[in-house]
């Protein structure tokens, strides 16, 4: 390489780095134009995202609760991708079914019988934002237990009423944590928070946490539609 | 800083020189941290730290994913790299012994108050300023992943109080590196001028003394 050749290399190499000497800002004003590849990010990073999240859940391990004096009454948000619906508890019936032996319609009265779990545990919202929140109601695996899932059972799908959906796996949907609550900080659950039912559990973010249940379904493969929210781009695992 | 140093005997004076680990750290660091800022802006907005739905949000300009989602997938892809680099960084100054001349020594702070020279003063600034950003950099990993899985790793959080706590002192590590980094800059130019900073991020060979 003669030298007239290496200048010319040089020279806009140089004139490179005055330009970008303040190289962090040339990135971030690049940061709009990059938006356009999150979704290849996200496919190739999300199966070691997840292949984390599965390995830090241990389905029997307890979450530690919180003293009922800790409860933060004001700090949990209200979020609703659509409407309000208005469920006449009376009327109300929670379905069981897909890949289980004994399909079930539950009354509220129904799942009122059964024993009431009650924990404090903090709600954490993917935007960023944490309260800690006492909810009441029936562990998710004594529904199991009732419904009988077979072997095949892998995942769990959750509809609402306002048309919401949500699919889990079926460890973190019966994790002795994971609660069909239908109280809330004592009282009955209010409307705006999922009444008469829905989903309470402190290992997964606050938009796996349907509000309004009215089905369950036990799957035996992932569902093409995963959910709502997931649909639109979130991660699917969501394990906190 | 310059790896070799500069012998009386030579008439023009030495090319800085950068170790290749050095420069490759470096060039990740300026990365994935420019990915993590910018992704964690992104994510500040969707509920900011400060004021919360009503507070004030970071101008686009500044923010990476387009929307929360498109800024987690990017934050979260860029905190391995930026924790592993940090890591192997960890690992090569310790296995060089580089530790040992990059951080603040016994008579650095002596230096600063008393010293008249202004070379040794910029040395022992510069030593300051990287031994204070290291526990800055691990605090920011620490607490992101206390913020990540926060009922898996929940003595992470109790560490710090609470949520809001956590999530202040997550944050803070934005405008403390980028306080950094502009005063990483200057020093380095006002020391070495744009042939210290070349030689940072590309090879020696291509720095042409004038």
């Amino acid at each position: 390489m003669s030298f007239s050749e290496k200048t010319n290399l040089y020279l806009p190499r140089r004139r490179f780095l005055q330009l970008s000497g303040f190289s962090s800002l040339g990135l971030l004003l690049n940061g709009c134009a990059m938006s356009l590849f999150d979704e290849q990010v996200f496919r190739a990073t999300e199966p070691l995202n997840q292949t984390l999240e599965e390995w830090l859940l241990d389905p029997e391990k307890l979450v530690p609760e919180f003293p009922v004096s800790a409860i933060e009454p004001d700090k949990l948000l209200v979020n609703t991708f659509d409407f309000t619906p208005q469920i006449d508890p009376q009327k109300f019936r929670l379905k069981i079914d897909g890949e289980v032996a004994r399909p079930l319609s539950l009354s509220m009265a129904d799942l009122e019988k059964m024993p009431l779990t009650t924990m404090t545990i903090r709600h954490v919202c993917v935007e960023g934002w944490a309260a800690i929140a006492q909810w009441g109601g029936v562990k998710l695996r004594e529904l199991a237990v009732l419904a009988q899932p077979s072997s095949k059972a892998r995942y769990v799908y959750f509809k609402s009423a306002d048309g919401y959906y949500e699919s889990w796996d079926i460890a973190s949907a019966l994790h002795p944590q994971t609660l069909m609550a239908y109280k809330k900080n004592g009282e009955t659950l209010p409307v705006d928070n999922g009444a008469p039912l829905r989903l309470a559990s402190p290992i997964k973010l606050g938009y796996k946490l349907s509000k309004w249940v009215t089905q369950i379904t036990f799957l035996s493969e992932k569902p093409k539609t995963l959910g709502y929210w997931e649909d639109q781009g979130y991660e699917w695992f969501a394990g906190i | 800083m310059t790896s070799e140093i500069p012998s009386l005997k030579a008439k023009t004076p030495l090319k800085p020189k950068q170790a290749i680990a050095s420069k490759t750290f470096h060039w990740i660091n300026v990365i994935s941290l420019t990915l993590m800022m910018t992704s964690g802006l992104q994510i500040y907005n969707a509920n900011p730290v400060f004021g919360g739905r009503g507070g004030l949000r970071i101008p686009p300009l500044f923010t990476l994913g387009g929307w929360l989602a498109g800024g987690r997938h990017w934050h979260f892809a860029a905190m391995g790299i930026f924790s592993l680099n940090l890591l192997f960084y960890g690992i090569y100054i310790v296995a060089t012994r580089r530790w040992k001349h990059r951080f603040l020594q016994k008579n650095d702070l002596t230096v600063l108050q008393k010293s008249n020279n202004i070379k040794r003063k910029n040395y022992a600034w510069h030593r300051l300023a990287y031994t204070l950003i290291i526990p800055v950099l691990l605090l920011s990993i620490f607490t992101g992943l206390g913020m990540y899985k926060p009922a898996q790793l929940h003595w992470i959080v109790d560490f710090f109080g609470d949520w809001q706590a956590l999530r202040i002192v997550h944050f803070m590590a934005v405008p403390i590196f980028v306080a950094f980094s502009i005063f990483h800059s200057l020093l380095a130019l006002k020391v070495g001028g744009s042939r210290l900073v070349e030689s940072m991020f590309f090879k020696p060979s291509s720095a042409k003394i004038i």
